[in-house]
């Protein structure tokens, strides 16, 4: 792939690595608490079934995965080993961050012991609200993300530098959250949550 | 009104366990000798027993050796007020003060806090467990200060008791770190949740929460106003919309 | 005051313990020296972030000391921040597999004080739900403990029928985990229509999982020697720790603290019984468990055809203000006692709460059993200890 930082890739040919790259997403799982069960859930129960969106939540280390996905509470102690687990992921990676403590320290916010919110660690893609977001809300974040993906230019990804990815053309119907995350930050995609009434099976 | 109902709990469903308790706490206080300074029972609901901190440790393994195997949990309570309070700053926090404070007993509340009484600012509690008995019982301690050697006050040390439950070793070391409680004969008295380099103890009424200090409680904050014409436009939609569902069922 | 383990049980303890004395005189001939093993904090085969630092010899643990607060939140310091409604929300996150049962002591606590006490319909919805939440909790573990030692189905199986039961908790409470549902004084709404059938259909559902785990791995002699005499632990060592809940049932200590100290709910209404287990390894520990869950579902089952009719929510001022005074009320949550002693100053929210979580006290007795045990025990003992991080650090 050393090529890719390099020339501008032809758009047929990024589209389809990107369609790749988005159907292929290791993912580790970082559970830290209560959304860990969620998360769980939705990794690893049959109703929800995540694998048909092509992320695979297996990888026997960081060094082999593409996404991570931080759910839960992290704490002032936990901080530095998140920050140590990210960097030891290959690029290009990608971090959803699922919960509001993840998010942004949630019903602890006044805590003398936990960090409030995961993006002062490390860098965010997806933000998964709720508390805890229901396993539909996980898997709108990640195919929110896989959206992004597929828009991304490579060779800014390969090069490091900060991405500003082109607004979603598809007339998405799920997208009320979108819009402003493409515009300005490169690394918040707010996803929504998903209405309770599509809970039912 | 709360009053009331407390006071037929206590005659009706409860006494029995009362009369068992009252034994309870006479045996004890037996067995325990001059060790126990004073024994509360609240009717129906737990034991308390206030033991002299010189004979904090022959009295757990006493209680240990008379049954009371199960070691429920080792913990302490810092009596003095937060200088912050609880950053009572809504108005919601002001109106219900104001509002029931006048019959509410606060006058008398600083003498029936603290069942089992006590004098000191920390208190040692503790809770053993009988589990041929079924009962259990709730032991505190008075923690005296002793100054150190910077003129500052600290609660004098303790003794350790895990030689006699083990598993108040990391009760002790959970005590240490919060309440800064120094417990002899404690082989590692290290932190136990907190990193390493955390100064201060979270428990203690004094140790303030900074998050709290910088900021209000965002549930306070109410939301934006929504604009007038925008609001008049929105609730034209829902009209509709409730109409049109009305009709529809 | 604890029977005597089973003579078969006996007799696979000391031959486990004659294989370590053999192996501990292999590693000092070969000189396996020391060495240092860290497992965690993020570790696949730990729940959660706990880390345990072990000393090895060889294949033999010399000690092993877990290292937590990694989850650590700060409870007790934010309860003495809050209302006392507000409490509610944040202790719901301290067992997060059974959360309507953290709810429960803590509300019992304040009622207490408060003098108050809940009409007997909320009750008893409350002793059904506490008993879902149980049953959620456990079937979790039922299905984990076959991950612990390399058996992936179960854990499907769990999950699918674990969502069964978080519906029937969704349609109460609105929430499948994190109900914030009790009140004090009461609860928050009536159960919906059609709702006691559905339970009794999904507890019968529960009831073959509990068969089928039974079949795939209790009757499954690598899980068998995996568990049976590993990680024993005596009734008086788990008196001394603390050890709650099946754990110390599982040692052969007959406690249970619905039977024994039943604050109010309405488990001396049904017809049960606990069960124990003599032999204390992580076997007993799995069995009871199982038994425990059935035992549930009898539980829910008998008390959903017995709901009385009434209010559901006692006479309570509307801004919640408890008087001064000082109780602590525990119950038998899914992974033992867990109470709370709460200290009210007579404001709106308490001045000190006490949180004594199960899992810290049953965790505290790892440095003990762990001495002497395989690497791969490890995660057997761990998983048949059944904790939870966010129970422990608090
Ligand atoms: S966001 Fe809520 S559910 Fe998730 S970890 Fe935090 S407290 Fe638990």
């Amino acid at each position: 792939m050393a090529l890719v930082d390099k020339v501008k890739l032809p758009k047929p040919l990024s589209w389809l690595l990107n369609f790749g790259r988005a159907r292929s997403l290791w993912v580790y799982q970082w559970g830290l608490a209560c959304c860990a069960i969620e998360m769980g859930a939705a990794f690893g129960s049959p109703r929800y079934d995540v694998m048909r969106l092509g992320v695979i939540p297996f990888p026997a280390s960081p060094r082999q995965a593409d996404l991570v996905v931080i759910s839960g509470t992290v704490t002032d102690k936990m901080a530095p080993v998140i920050r140590r687990l990210y960097e030891q992921m290959p690029e290009p990676k990608y971090v959803i961050s699922m919960g509001s403590c993840a998010n942004c320290g949630g019903p602890y916010w006044d805590s003398y012991s936990v960090t409030k919110g995961v993006d002062q660690v490390i860098p965010v893609d997806v933000y998964v609200p709720g508390c805890p977001p229901r396993p539909e809300a996980l898997l709108e974040g990640i195919v929110l993300l896989q959206e992004r993906i597929q828009r991304e230019d490579m060779q800014e990804r390969w090069r490091g530098e900060p991405i500003v990815v082109p607004p979603s053309t598809s007339s998405s119907t799920r997208v009320p959250a979108a819009p402003n995350a493409s515009s300005t930050a490169p690394t918040s995609a707010g996803a929504p949550a998903v209405p309770a009434g599509s809970a039912q099976p | 009104m709360a009053d009331d109902t407390g006071d037929d709990q206590a005659d009706g469903a409860a006494a029995p366990g009362d009369e068992a308790r009252d034994a309870l706490a006479a045996e004890l206080s037996e067995l325990l000798g001059d060790a126990v300074v004073e024994s509360h029972v609240e009717a129906g609901q737990n034991l308390w027993l206030r033991i002299d901190i010189e004979h904090w440790h022959a009295a757990m393994s006493a209680l240990h050796d008379a049954g009371f195997a199960y070691f429920g949990f080792l913990s302490a309570v810092d009596w003095t007020d937060a200088p912050e309070g609880r950053y009572e700053d809504t108005e919601f926090d002001a109106a219900g003060v104001g509002e029931e404070d006048d019959e509410a007993s606060s006058a008398t509340a600083e003498e029936t806090v603290r069942r089992g009484g006590g004098e000191t600012r920390f208190q040692l509690l503790a809770q053993l467990h009988s589990p041929a008995r079924h009962v259990a019982v709730l032991i505190k301690a008075d923690v005296p200060e002793a100054a150190s050697s910077d003129g500052s006050s600290a609660p004098a040390s303790v003794p350790s008791i895990i030689d006699v439950f083990a598993g108040a070793d990391w009760h002790e070391r959970e005590a240490h770190e919060m309440f800064g409680l120094v417990f002899d004969g404690h082989p590692n008295l290290a932190h136990i949740y907190l990193p390493t380099e955390f100064e201060g103890h979270p428990l203690r009424k004094d140790f303030p929460l900074l998050a709290r200090a910088v900021k209000p409680w965002p549930g306070v904050v109410d939301i934006e106003e929504i604009p007038p014409e925008l609001e008049a436009q929105l609730e034209a939609e829902v009209m509709a919309e409730f109409e049109a569902s009305g009709a529809g069922t | 005051m604890s029977p005597p383990p089973t003579a078969s049980a006996l007799r696979e303890q000391q031959a486990y313990v004659a294989a370590q004395a053999a192996d501990a005189r292999v590693n000092v001939e070969l000189d396996t020296g020391d060495m240092t093993l860290n497992i965690g904090p993020q570790h696949p085969a730990t729940h959660g972030t706990l880390r345990i630092a072990c000393q090895l010899d060889g294949e033999q643990v010399i000690s092993a000391e877990p290292l937590m607060g990694y989850m650590h939140r700060g409870y007790e310091k934010l309860c003495e921040v809050r209302t006392y409604p507000q409490c509610t929300t944040l202790i719901n996150r301290i067992d997060w597999l059974g959360s309507f049962a953290n709810e429960v002591p803590f509300i019992l606590a304040a009622e207490q004080l408060m003098g108050v006490e809940a009409p007997p319909r909320a009750q008893w919805i409350r002793t059904i739900l506490f008993e879902l939440s149980r049953i959620a909790n456990v079937s979790l573990f039922l299905g984990d403990m076959g991950v612990q030692v390399g058996a992936l189905t179960p854990v499907f199986f769990a999950f699918r029928d674990r969502e069964r039961v978080l519906n029937q908790i969704e349609e109460v409470t609105g929430g499948r985990f994190h109900p914030n549902f009790d009140r004090i004084g009461g609860l928050k709404d009536d159960i919906p229509r059609g709702w006691i059938a559905e339970t009794h259909a999904v507890m019968a559902k529960m009831r073959g999982f509990c068969d089928e785990m039974e079949d795939l791995l209790m009757g499954n002699e690598i899980f068998q020697t995996r568990c049976r005499s590993v990680g024993v632990i005596p009734g008086d060592v788990a008196l001394s720790y603390g050890l709650s809940g099946a754990n110390l049932r599982a040692s052969g200590v007959d406690w249970d603290l619905r039977r024994d100290a039943n604050p109010g709910l309405a488990w001396d209404q049904v017809d049960w019984r606990v069960w124990t287990h003599p032999d204390g390894d992580s076997f007993a520990r799995y069995w009871v468990r199982l038994q425990e869950t059935r035992e549930a579902t009898k539980i829910v089952d008998q008390l959903l055809d017995g709901i009385p009719s009434g209010p559901i929510m006692a006479k309570v001022p509307r801004i919640i203000k408890v008087p001064a005074g000082e109780a602590y009320v525990s119950t038998e949550n899914p992974l033992g006692e867990m109470g709370y002693y709460v200290v009210s100053k007579g404001g709106l929210g308490p001045f000190r709460v006490k949180i004594r979580t199960p899992s810290f006290s049953n965790i505290s007795v790892v440095p003990w059993v762990m001495r002497g045990t395989y690497v791969p025990d490890i995660i057997t003992i761990l998983g048949s200890l059944y904790f939870i991080l966010g129970d422990i650090d608090r």
